[in-house]
């Protein structure tokens, strides 16, 4: 009877029945493998929990990050560390996934960190800074998104300046240095070309500078023959130009075939390494406000910076890389004026807290934190010269 | 008979000790180390429903992360907007087997590499809905601050309770596939796998089951979905993109497709070997790659089948199925 009920099925019971018995034991020992390894904190050390963008598509923020923070580390060190102790920096790889840097923050806390520096993503950010918030510790990032710092988490700091504050702080060079009257906007019909574009419209609106043209295009388009030629019979004294590298490199490049006149300004991608070497030449003279950038030498900490992280990593670094390296720092320099490790009391102190390079010069740039965890501070407008981006201005922090 | 009787009692015994070890493991433990425990009880659920799909029934999907989308997201508005976790399970559940249902169609006419890329569609299409219908879903920023569920004096909030909350859950969906892979069904869904034909012949009407084996799996796949919002109270259309379908397919073909409890060690394997493995710090995604595909090559049965190899060596019985070897034919 029994045989006949299982002529049809694989009769897994026999299969697997006994077999039980041996997954039971490969999952104990899967299971059993980390609970060991959890090492404990000696009183000497103060960790800091380097969570980042390590594999996945986030690998070239995430490892940039990492690197300016591990040189940060090895400089804290040498100067003493954080409180008179030395400094560890455990690192654990998001694989640019929300989820997994969630559960990396929640182990890095559960590993006796003070604070956590990362992640870069916004989309990581948004989830994990939840979990740093319920343990009260203080947390570093390296995102962008408007919206981290409008959720009200007394834990969470920007180590560069929101999305938001990015788009405005070019009105002063059109009203001011272009003497601009009349300008157009060439943008990328995605979230990112849409979310810059409205904003730079309404800035213009309030500088009481008109928009006489506004050209979308599509991501990943090819051919900008018509949007160029759009703009050229316009001829606005100015253009706006707000899209992706590839995008920004095609869109140069067909400028300089038609040789439009005017002056072509974008917010940082415009002037991008990777976009100046997809354009070439056609780069030449694009302009661009940077909220930081390696090529800003004459300040003298960034020149120290990019020299030394030259040295270590035989290569230059992004401002992801400077991002890493202030947030080590800055936890450092407000930790040291708090006089010990506790979240709350660090959080108390940033609110509202100036860094000023006199004082701590590794911050770099004269830096303030509003009491959201925003953060403002001068900012530059490069243009392209001789291939490279060079710094053309500096503006104020906003 | 007497033997079969005693290796039931032994079966049962092994059962109850898991659970029991299940219950005590994360006693005393971090929250890290609960919370991944969490997500590979998850996980487990979203396998067993693609198991029941795939390695039962034989239909390919590789849309199973976009019904634990529908479940997550349907969950997700529906506590934010202060239903109680328990009313908005039962919405999220029927929404995915309706929509299994529907999905199941085109399985009718298409077999194979075609149905993959059917589903593949599927799942895409659901992850672009969900990143640009920005006032329903939240766009690319996703949702957030889901609370967790309550039932009466017991509250989830803190990982402990809520582990144990996962972990009732996923022994009431283990039992209600047990129950399906035993029944009539079940043994229909398996006919379908071998030989459609052959089925049709002896009256399994194979239309029926199709449908039904993609709107079970399906519905299993919102329920894993509907645990994901408030573990991690953060959800976005990138946490139910096509990788997580194809991590999905990896666990039931690792673990062992058409095994009941191949689902339970696939997810071990996707989901706790990376994190065993992080101690070799930049190497550790190359090793966790290295092991799967010596694990494929070898065992292409899934882990499960090595102890069915080692006892067919060592311990021979009766032959039951020679061509279960290399596990479950899968198109």
């Amino acid at each position: 009877m029994k045989r006949h009920r299982n002529r049809f099925s694989v009769d897994w019971e026999d299969k697997v029945g006994r077999s039980k018995n041996y997954s039971g034991l490969l999952l104990a020992a899967l299971i059993a493998l980390p609970v060991g390894s959890v090492s404990a904190q000696t009183a000497n050390t103060v960790k800091l929990g380097m969570v980042g963008e390590l594999s996945g598509a986030g690998a070239p923020s995430g490892t940039n990050w990492r690197d300016g923070a591990r040189l940060a580390v090895t400089e804290v060190n040498a100067a003493g560390g954080i409180l008179g102790k030395k400094v560890e920096m455990p690192e654990y790889d998001t694989q640019t996934d929300p989820q997994v840097s969630r559960a990396l923050v929640q182990k890095a806390i559960d590993e006796g960190v003070v604070a956590i520096i990362g992640t870069v993503y916004s989309g990581s950010t948004l989830v994990n800074m939840l979990v740093a918030k319920q343990n009260s510790i203080p947390q570093f990032v390296g995102s962008e998104a408007p919206t981290i710092v409008e959720r009200g988490n007394p834990f969470v700091y920007r180590t560069s300046s929101g999305a938001q504050k990015g788009v405005p702080a070019l009105t002063p060079y059109f009203k001011d240095t272009l003497k601009a009257k009349k300008v157009g906007v060439a943008w990328v019909n995605n979230e990112f070309g849409r979310g810059g574009r409205n904003v730079f419209i309404a800035e213009m609106k309030k500088a009481g500078i008109d928009v006489i043209i506004d050209v979308p295009s599509e991501q990943a388009q090819t051919d900008y023959a018509a949007d160029v030629a759009k703009l050229k019979s316009a001829n606005p004294d100015a253009v706006f130009v707000y899209m992706n590298q590839e995008e920004s490199a095609r869109f140069l490049i067909e400028a300089k075939k038609q040789t439009l006149p005017m002056p072509l300004v974008g917010e940082v991608t415009l002037t991008e390494a990777k976009v100046i070497e997809l354009a070439g030449p056609a780069a030449e003279g694009a302009i661009a406000h940077v909220g930081v950038t390696a090529t800003a030498t004459e300040v003298p900490g960034i020149a120290a910076f990019a020299k030394s992280f030259e040295e270590t990593f035989k290569r230059k670094p992004t401002h992801d890389a400077i991002k890493g390296y202030v947030g080590v720092w800055s936890t450092k320099y407000v930790m040291d004026m708090v006089g010990k490790t506790d979240g709350e009391a660090f959080s108390k102190k940033m609110k509202g807290l100036c860094l000023k390079v006199a004082d701590h010069p590794k911050i770099l740039l004269d830096t303030c934190w509003d009491d959201r965890g925003e953060m403002s501070r001068p900012s530059f407008m490069v243009q392209v010269k001789g291939g490279s981006p060079v710094v053309i201005g500096a503006v104020p922090a906003n | 008979m007497r033997g079969l009787s005693l290796h039931r009692s032994w079966r049962l015994l092994l059962i109850v000790a898991l659970l029991a070890a299940a219950i005590l493991l994360p006693l005393g433990q971090k929250n890290y180390f609960i919370y991944v425990l969490t997500s590979w009880l998850i996980f487990t659920i979203a396998a067993m429903g693609l198991n029941l799909t795939l390695g039962y029934a034989g239909q390919i999907s590789l849309a199973q992360a976009s019904f634990m989308a529908l479940g997550a997201y349907t969950t997700a508005l529906m506590t934010l907007a202060g239903w109680h976790w328990l009313v908005s399970l039962p919405v999220g559940l029927t929404l995915c087997f309706v929509v299994g249902l529907v999905l199941g169609y085109p399985a009718l006419r298409v077999k194979g590499h075609f149905l993959a890329f059917v589903t593949l569609a599927f799942n895409t299409l659901v992850f672009l809905v969900l990143r640009n219908e920005e006032w329903l879903t939240g766009g690319t920023y996703g949702l957030s601050g889901m609370p967790r569920p309550e039932f009466g004096s017991f509250s989830t909030d803190k990982q402990l309770p809520f582990y144990y909350f996962t972990l009732g859950v996923t022994v009431l969906a283990a039992l209600g596939l047990w129950a399906i892979v035993r029944s009539p069904w079940g043994r229909a869904f398996k006919a379908l796998r071998e030989n459609p034909i052959r089925a049709e012949s002896l009256g399994v009407d194979t239309r029926r089951f199709t449908l039904l084996a993609f709107a079970i799996g399906s519905a299993y796949g919102g329920l894993a979905g509907a645990l994901v919002t408030p573990l991690v109270q953060f959800i976005e259309p990138g946490s139910f993109g096509l990788a997580h379908s194809l991590r999905i397919l990896l666990m039931v073909v690792v673990g062992g497709a058409g095994y009941f409890f191949g689902p339970f060690i696939g997810a071990a394997v996707v989901i706790l070997l990376p994190e065993v493995l992080r101690f070799t710090e930049g190497y550790y995604l190359i090793i966790y790659s290295a092991l799967v595909i010596v694990m494929l090559v070898f065992v292409p049965s899934g882990l499960i089948g090595i102890f069915g190899k080692l006892r067919a060596r060592f311990w021979p019985r009766r032959q039951v199925r020679a061509d279960m070897a290399e596990g479950a034919r899968l198109p």
